[in-house]
């Protein structure tokens, strides 16, 4: 068994940022990490490649809720040290593998937890922003309107990759609304959960990443810390993204991937019918995490 | 019992195989496939996966809710459905990954690959699941370059000479996006299986000849680092290219067959060429994909300049 630690979030939320952080604390010739040259093994979960490979089945050839019922045996697989397509093991197999994943944490059609409860990692860093933040960046990332965002992240069907006459990049991925995402992940009850809000990330970087891996289980010098949030400060990505370009930057002239990376711009971002909108969906989960709201008194349910 | 060709290969089939070359009956087949129990597991396995085992001369196979299949010293494929509402779904997956293991178990060389015919000869594009084999194949086509085989390929070695390449008649299997976007619906059939919106699409024409191997492109996605175009990799590149284009390049490793696919390499990498083909996944880009093609087969002599 490698040790295996989830990197959950919603999309938008900070995650990249937090696997730019890890990268870079093994950092090498003084420099920062390609942005483009993290190392994709433990990618994402929802990775098709490491699914067709290690299960020998072509996944374009099931339907969504198939390739599910065998996805918690690829992932069982992958945490007892099964080699995936990229590398050529045993011998670089790192002590720790972080998994970036965005599907909430749910059952499959036959009842056994999608990524494999225990079996398939350790416990669960689980990342979290303000809603009223990921919804002008998830606007960018989809290549859609503020709104569209907002309904996306107040549908409890809504998901990645989920349709039907085509063959995504990716496995298709369960995103049911951002609260009952969040909830999906800090409420279950198979593996330990370390929870970070992308704005204490901000405001103390070095303190939450020094917690982070101290739960994860990878220890690292105070050193390798301060370097490492150097080399992944946002500026720093940013810098990368516009010289080279990302290879996760949405598709379109002028796409950024990093855009503005900052706490609170809703404020400008958003007008006040949207706030509105996004608090009356998420207010409990939104309190539950200590992000204010901004619309007081609450709307009144309606209907 | 039907009787096909594959890959080369006689086969004897209880199970109807659509859209493959049929073949003679008459002459003992080299491989059967046939209905019958399979075992739950076998016993002292060398190696095994999630869906999968090795013992000696049998691999097993598992699709959860399909069927089972038992390949036995790549010679005998046997089949226990899971339920009789999957029978219907197991040719495609017979096809696909089953031939692919039984290809292995005989070390042939048999990459992930869909091929066009250029000028008599075969070329190659590689790539994973999704990266787009069948669409170029199916655009090719169109452009008059008539599909040789879809989703996987089997190479033999003609002495010191190009491999040959061996179609076995199978139909393209497009995605109902790419049938849109390619105007194909003339050529749609049916489903690959009824729960998918996957259609097999009628060839314009069916080889049964061998053809010699002409070139080899990876299929890879413009994005950062990587910029549309066509590249020539080093051969140690090259040798890892191939392998890890294999059909299933997990079974190379678990069937030993990396030596034979790196002596596969240096030979295509010497006679044909093997290389990257990088560009955007969109269909709006096809024209320009096919003319840089074009343009890279008169640079390598595969094609003639138009008088």
């Amino acid at each position: 068994m490698i040790r295996t630690i989830w990197l959950a979030s919603y999309p938008k939320s900070g995650n990249t940022w937090f696997r730019m952080l890890v990268a870079n604390l093994s950092s090498k010739d003084g420099k920062p990490v390609d942005i483009n040259d993290l190392p994709e093994r433990g990618g994402i979960a929802s990775a098709r490649a490491p699914f067709d490979y290690l299960s020998l089945i072509d996944s374009g050839l099931l339907t969504h809720d198939e390739t599910d019922c065998l996805r918690p045996r690829v992932y069982e697989e992958l945490a007892s040290g099964a080699e995936d397509d990229e590398h050529d093991g045993p011998n670089d197999i790192p002590p720790l593998r972080f998994v970036k994943v965005h599907d909430a944490y749910t059952l499959t059609p036959k009842g056994e937890p999608l990524l494999a409860g225990r079996r398939g990692a350790d416990g669960a860093i689980v990342i979290v922003r303000d809603p009223r933040d990921v919804a002008p960046s998830l606007a960018n990332h989809n290549r859609g309107s503020v709104d569209d965002a907002i309904a996306f992240m107040n549908d409890s069907n809504a998901g990645f990759c989920v349709r039907t006459n085509r063959q995504h990049s990716q496995l298709r991925q369960k995103l049911p609304g951002w609260s009952a995402h969040i909830a999906s992940w800090v409420d279950q009850a198979d593996i330990p959960v370390h929870l970070i809000r992308y704005e204490d990330m901000q405001a103390d970087t070095i303190a939450t990443l020094r917690r982070a891996l101290d739960f994860a289980g990878r220890p690292a010098g105070e050193d390798d810390i301060r370097r490492a949030v150097g080399f992944a400060d946002f500026s720093e990505l940013r810098r990368q993204e516009q010289d080279k370009g990302f290879s996760e930057t949405p598709h379109r002239p002028g796409g950024l991937f990093f855009r503005r990376g900052e706490t609170g711009a809703w404020r400008d971002e958003l007008t006040v019918e949207q706030i509105a909108r996004i608090e009356a969906a998420h207010a409990p989960m939104m309190r539950r995490l200590g992000y204010e709201l901004a619309s007081a008194p609450p709307l009144a349910r309606t209907a | 019992m039907q009787f096909y060709r594959v890959s080369g290969l006689s086969v004897a089939s209880e199970i109807d195989l659509p859209g493959l070359i049929a073949g003679a009956p008459g002459r003992p087949p080299q491989v059967t496939i046939r209905r019958g129990p399979v075992p739950e597991s076998l016993p002292a396995p060398s190696a095994s996966g999630p869906t999968w085992q090795i013992a000696g001369k049998q691999f097993l196979f598992h699709i959860p809710d399909i069927a089972r299949f038992l390949l036995n010293d790549g010679s005998e494929i046997v089949v226990a459905p899971e339920s009789e509402a999957s029978v219907a779904d197991i040719p495609i997956f017979i096809l696909g990954t089953v031939f692919g293991i039984l290809l292995h178990q005989r070390e042939q060389i048999v990459l992930h690959a869909s091929a066009v015919r250029v000028n008599g000869k075969a070329v190659l594009f590689c790539g994973a699941s999704g990266a787009g084999k069948s669409t170029l194949a199916a655009a090719l086509a169109q452009r008059g370059y008539p599909l040789v085989t879809d989703d996987f390929c089997t190479l033999t070695a003609e002495g010191t000479g190009a491999p040959l390449v061996h179609p076995d008649g199978r139909q393209l299997k497009l995605w109902a996006q790419a049938i849109e976007r390619l105007d194909l619906a003339q050529s749609r059939g049916e489903r690959v299986r009824a729960s998918l919106e996957k259609f097999y699409v009628e060839p314009s024409e069916v080889f049964t000849e061998p053809l010699a191997l002409g070139a080899v492109y990876a299929l890879r996605e413009a994005r950062p680092p990587h910029a549309p175009g066509i590249e020539r990799p080093n051969v140690v590149d090259a040798a890892l290219l191939l392998r890890r284009n294999a059909y299933r390049p997990l079974l190379v490793r678990r069937m030993d067959q990396k030596v034979n696919y790196f002596h596969a390499a240096t030979t295509i990498a010497n006679v044909a060429g093997i290389f990257y083909l990088t560009r955007a996944l969109d269909f709006a880009k096809m024209p320009d994909v096919i003319a840089s093609l074009e343009a890279h087969w008169l640079d390598l002599r595969l094609m003639e300049q138009a008088a």
